[in-house]
């Protein structure tokens, strides 16, 4: 079984009305019982928008951030289990945001093997 | 797949009521020149709740984790904003101070001072500055947690419509300086009166069956009772008449299930599966009418939760207690002499009475010529009274003037079953 991570694109629509919220909330928890029944759900957070920008040598530079489209920011991440890729992607589309126009990042965690290179 | 324990833990509408709820509370903090900035952080509120929320699980009390994150959002507020001046006098002293800042914020998220805010707010979406319609819709959507859109879909209007009522409203409340005040002794009275009849129209709008989309509709009936609920539980709102209207609602409320087939068909009162009925909220109408009894007083709502009592009563439609609905109609028509009442107070007379008085009733009201229940009325006794082709005409003349669908369609079948002659 591999690691993936799931990165979440796009910002939630902010003029939902509260039922339209909670019915959203709904799905989401949805899938995620869906893939925590599986054996699949590892870890997840949202992340709240706005936050900073560390560069530079020595991180001279903080800026606010990241301010790029909306439709860019990451708004959240999951760890799952898959076989691979391709079924990591297949559970990937059960995101409901996809719908709203939001994109799901797919990466693979790299393996840190404990042995010593021979 | 089974529904998840986790989703079903959140009570159905928790958002839409706490939203009204939260917006009640910070209006009343904030001062209700501010509803805006109450709305905004309403908002935010809740979608915080929907991200966290989603990603990890709902919490054991729900409505407290969301109050702490508005109260949260508020003292923020006020700390940024420091205008005090255009926050609710009653309050700005209170916050000026970081000592009694976030404890005057804490003390109005108490239970009893969230419904104590609502009640305000209702005086406030129900003032009498304020046109009716633009009453409901600002209720509908400060008080209830509907959008703009959800409203307009429950009157079958444009979201147009809707915003330029809820704007007109806020320009009221601005114009006439409108706080969210209990109203003085002198004139309680006259303000809930006010309060009653939105509630009254607000749960008309929602019983009325004139929609495919039913859930929105009955959404519209359980806001009615919810408001009119939170009126009957504080001692000065809590007049035998509005305790009156509550029992109305729940007489009402029993048969929305009877009411329609699965094509959404109309089923007309003489057709309804009475077992459909819900009883639980029929014994509560009945508790309320008992308390509405006292100290004595006779409204509208009275007279017509007492009608609405006997077809609950009745075994079946020819059971029903005819005679008994007729003198309340009379009374209902001596307290309000208009068409509408007129026309019921006719056609239950048909059973009270016979069918030729029922007729001659109806024949002599004027200021219907456009309604087509009146036609439909007319025709309906001449169907009972075997004479097919006046009752075809007057169905006939009842669909030019209805353009719902289900009206139609039982117009329609009732035509049809006029032809086997």
């Amino acid at each position: 079984m591999e690691k993936f991570m799931f990165i979440f694109e796009g910002t939630q629509p902010g003029n939902l009305s509260p039922a339209l919220m909670q019915e959203h909330m709904g799905k989401w928890m949805a899938w995620i019982d869906k893939l925590r029944k599986a054996n699949q759900y590892v870890a997840g957070e949202p992340l709240l928008p706005g936050g900073k920008l560390v560069s530079g040598p020595k991180g001279k530079s903080v800026t606010d951030g990241p301010y790029t489209e909306g439709k860019e920011v990451v708004g959240g991440f999951f760890i799952i289990n898959a076989k691979d890729i391709d079924e990591a992607v297949e559970l990937s589309k059960g995101c409901p945001d996809l719908d709203q126009g939001s994109k799901v990042q797919v990466r693979q965690v790299m393996k840190i093997g404990v042995e010593q290179p021979a | 797949m089974a529904k998840d324990k986790n989703i079903n833990q959140l009570v159905d509408h928790l958002f839409r009521h706490e939203s009204g709820k939260m917006i009640a509370v910070l209006s009343r903090l904030l001062g209700l020149q501010n509803i805006e900035a109450a709305q905004d952080i309403v908002q935010d509120t809740l979608l915080q709740a929907m991200s966290t929320w989603s990603y990890k699980a709902v919490p054991d009390n729900p409505s407290a984790w969301l109050y702490r994150v508005a109260k949260n959002k508020a003292i923020d507020f006020l700390r940024k904003e420091k205008r005090f001046r255009d926050i609710s006098p009653q309050y700005s002293y209170l916050l000026e101070s970081e000592y009694t800042l976030a404890s005057t914020v804490n003390n109005l998220f108490l239970e009893n001072e969230i419904q104590d805010s609502q009640l305000r707010m209702m005086f406030a979406c129900c003032h009498p500055a304020i046109a009716e319609e633009s009453q409901i819709a600002l209720t509908l959507k400060t008080l209830c947690g509907l959008s703009v859109n959800e409203i307009a879909k429950a009157f079958l209007t444009t979201e147009e419509t809707i915003a330029k009522r809820i704007y007109r409203a806020k320009e009221k409340i601005k114009a006439e300086k409108i706080e969210l005040d209990v109203p003085q002794s002198s004139e309680l009275s006259a303000r809930v009166d006010t309060v009653l009849k939105s509630l009254y129209l607000l749960f008309n709008e929602g019983y009325k069956s004139s929609t495919a989309d039913e859930l929105i509709r009955e959404d519209l009936c359980e806001e009615a009772m919810r408001l009119c609920f939170i009126l009957t539980q504080h001692s000065l709102t809590a007049f035998p008449r509005s305790k009156a209207l509550l029992a109305l609602m729940c007489f009402q409320a029993s048969r929305l299930d009877a009411r329609l087939d699965d094509k959404n068909n109309i089923i007309l009162l003489k057709h309804q599966d009475r077992r459909k009925w819900n009883r639980s909220l029929m014994s509560k109408g009945f508790e309320l009418m008992e308390e509405s009894a006292e100290p004595f007083e006779v409204s509208t709502y009275h007279l017509e939760a007492a009608i609405a009592s006997q077809h609950a009563a009745a075994r079946s439609f020819e059971q029903t207690n005819w005679r008994s609905i007729y003198h309340l109609y009379e009374m209902l028509y001596q307290l309000q002499p208009n068409p509408i009442v007129a026309m019921n107070k006719a056609i239950v007379s048909a059973y009270a009475i016979n069918r030729q008085n029922a007729l001659d009733e109806l024949q002599q009201i004027k200021g219907l010529e456009n309604h087509y229940l009146y036609y439909a009325s007319i025709g309906e006794i001449y169907f009972e009274l075997q004479n097919k082709a006046e009752a075809k005409k007057f169905y006939q003349k009842a669909l030019e003037f209805t353009s719902s669908g289900p009206d139609q369609q039982l117009l329609i079948s009732k035509i049809n079953s006029c032809q086997v002659v």
